[in-house]
């Protein structure tokens, strides 16, 4: 299969005013500006295939957003190459338009006093998109992003809930081949949130639209994705399976346990049949959780052996939540390098 | 064909977006007009110690204003504005992800508006023309047809000028900045102030290498049929090659400024 997405090297690069302080310092950059180089996006490179999820993270200011307006066409990069299903997105930003859809966060694509539903018919004539597809999408995402009670409402009277709503249903009608997602969940309420991941998966899944994401919100993550590429400072620290990260970083487990008498358990006990796992005790003795490394003890030994010791109420199994995992990827990228797992 | 719809539905958005907003339209309309009005009262103080000025009778004169204030309103604030703040907003990004040229797009919404801009001005200048009394007019349906196709052509070249203007505000943060120096320029040297023919010879003769006259004295001077025949048809094509070049070095700062953009925020 030959990737729909490539980037090799890519190189953004701006230039920011140097200014000493004070009114010496503005007559100084009057006279003689003096410039700083900085490095956005550093020597990039990945590629992602047709149909792929891809969660694309990194701490604020690490060149994200940056990486998703050259992929579009909006930025011109400074070195290396992009090609976007086998065009150019600067060179041939129009014939790139075509291919694929975005949606950010911050802004939105729908006119600020149209109804929705003219500035969907807008992109329509826009996009060229056929009066048979045009309707069939529009009833479709109507339908599952419940855009009906506000179509005829302009942009800017509706709530961010159903303006993000509309702003995908408006970069998904002409059926893109990539769907670029910067931060499309930030400031929404959990239902929403949840109805957006639903319908992102949804055209992930059954349309095989390539989706790249960027966000701060881990479930999105978990949710949406099967891939993470982490990028740090302007380069790519970590490209690999979401599931292979939690093998590496989130190998700890925590079974709690709710007993009904007061547990009384030695530590040594514990350890002499499993070495390496940690024994807390609360509230008196209801209360216990087990600590664990999941490749090295099996939670089923740990269930049984505590099951024979005590009457058990309840059981639960904790697993390190994917921030804690990219908090620590980030901050074991002491000196930028790639993480290899 | 198909491609060619798309713009012609945004420049019909543009209307309908002109007529939501109406009031923002009549007021920067009003503007003009009160400017026309304090110009009308200043020339009639001269003209009453005066047959002529410059070879312009009273009647002449008074048409020229009215002239003046029509091709003034074509293409308002609003629309130059909306160009600057689009770049200075950010929201040419939004722009740029859509498969749509964006010269082409800001012409379309322009001449969209320009169309509501244009009865709203018919509307004020029958007004004027009430006031005023004994206007000169041209003598025949022919210099009527060629006064329409050189203020299209008018149209045209503003369009170039403000489009170029806004492009400006890659590199500038001041929109009003750049839009006061354009129409100081524009309304120096267009004749939106005075005829052009009033002017030194020396300044005269600058104008005529330059596109600004095309925008008023050369329609108003075909109204007056003080250009005419094949004279007219003449300027009429300098008009149009000027609007060309204009769009032509619209394309060429574009195609520079995208590599200027940075876009705030994200």
């Amino acid at each position: 299969m030959t990737p729909l997405i490539i980037v090799d090297d890519l190189t953004k690069e701006f230039l920011h005013a140097v200014k000493k302080p004070g009114l010496t310092g503005s007559v100084r950059h009057l006279l003689r500006p003096e410039y700083e180089k900085k490095t956005a996006v550093d020597r990039i490179s990945f590629s992602i295939d047709p149909g792929e999820s891809v969660a694309y993270v990194g701490p604020n200011g690490a060149g994200k957003s940056t990486t998703i307006k050259m992929l579009t066409g909006i930025l011109v990069p400074t070195g290396g190459k992009i090609l976007v299903n086998g065009v150019i997105p600067y060179k041939q930003r129009i014939e790139n338009a075509k291919n694929i859809g975005a949606v950010f966060g911050q802004r939105t694509q729908l006119w600020w006093d149209l109804p929705v539903r003219e500035s969907l018919s807008l992109l329509k004539a826009i996009y060229e998109i056929p009066e048979r597809e045009y309707k069939r999408n529009l009833e479709l995402f109507t339908d599952i992003l419940n855009l009906g009670e506000f179509l005829h409402l302009p942009a800017r009277k509706i709530s961010l809930g159903q303006r993000m709503r509309a702003d995908l249903a408006a970069s998904l009608l002409h059926n893109p081949k990539v769907l670029y997602l910067d931060e499309p969940t930030i400031g929404l309420d959990v239902s929403v949130k949840a109805r957006i991941r639903q319908f992102i998966k949804q055209v992930n899944q059954e349309s095989g639209t390539t989706i790249l994401l960027t966000t701060h919100d881990m479930e999105d993550i978990e949710d949406i994705c099967k891939r993470l590429l982490i990028i740090d400072q302007g380069r790519v620290i970590f490209d690999g399976e979401l599931q292979a990260v939690k093998d590496a970083f989130a190998q700890e487990r925590t079974i709690h346990f709710e007993v009904r008498a007061p547990l009384h358990l030695a530590e040594d006990a514990l350890h002499n049949q499993f070495p390496g796992a940690a024994l807390h005790i609360q509230n008196e003795g209801s209360h216990c959780s087990i600590q664990f490394n999941r490749f090295h003890l099996a939670a089923g030994e740990i269930i049984e052996f505590m099951m024979k010791r005590s009457d058990v109420v309840d059981i639960h199994i904790d697993e390190p939540s994917i921030e804690l995992v990219i908090r620590q990827i980030y901050e074991s990228n002491l000196n930028n390098q790639r993480i290899i797992v | 064909m198909n491609a060619f719809r798309k713009y012609i539905v945004l420049g019909k958005v543009s209307l309908q977006n002109a007529m939501a907003y109406r009031s923002t339209f009549l007021i920067s309309l009003l503007a003009g007009f009160v400017l026309v009005m304090s110009q009308f009262y200043i020339w009639k103080a001269i003209y009453s110690k005066h047959n002529e000025i410059g070879g312009y009778s009273w009647d002449e004169m008074k048409a020229y204003l009215l002239i003046m204030f029509i091709t003034n309103s074509l293409l308002s604030w609003y629309s130059e504005m909306a160009i600057s703040q689009k770049i200075l907003d950010g929201s040419v990004a939004m722009d740029l992800l859509k498969p749509l040229d964006f010269q082409k797009a800001r012409l379309a919404e322009t001449m969209g508006a320009s169309i509501f801009e244009s009865i709203l001005g018919a509307a004020l200048a029958s007004i004027i023309i009430i006031i005023f009394e004994g206007i000169a007019s041209p003598p025949d349906l022919l210099t009527w047809l060629l006064f329409l196709v050189s203020l299209l052509a008018s149209a045209l070249i503003k369009f170039g000028i403000i489009y170029i203007a806004g492009l400006f505000c890659f590199w500038t943060s001041n929109p009003y900045g750049v839009a006061w120096v354009r129409a100081a320029i524009t309304n120096l040297l267009s004749g939106a102030i005075v005829p052009l023919t009033l002017f030194p010879r020396w300044l005269e003769s600058v104008t005529a290498y330059l596109p600004f006259r095309g925008v008023v004295f050369v329609p108003a001077s075909i109204f007056l049929n003080r250009i005419n025949g094949q004279a007219a048809v003449q300027e009429i094509a300098i008009q149009l090659l000027w609007a060309l070049f204009l769009w032509l070095a619209g394309r060429m700062i574009w195609s520079r400024a995208v590599r200027q953009i940075t876009i705030y925020g994200g």
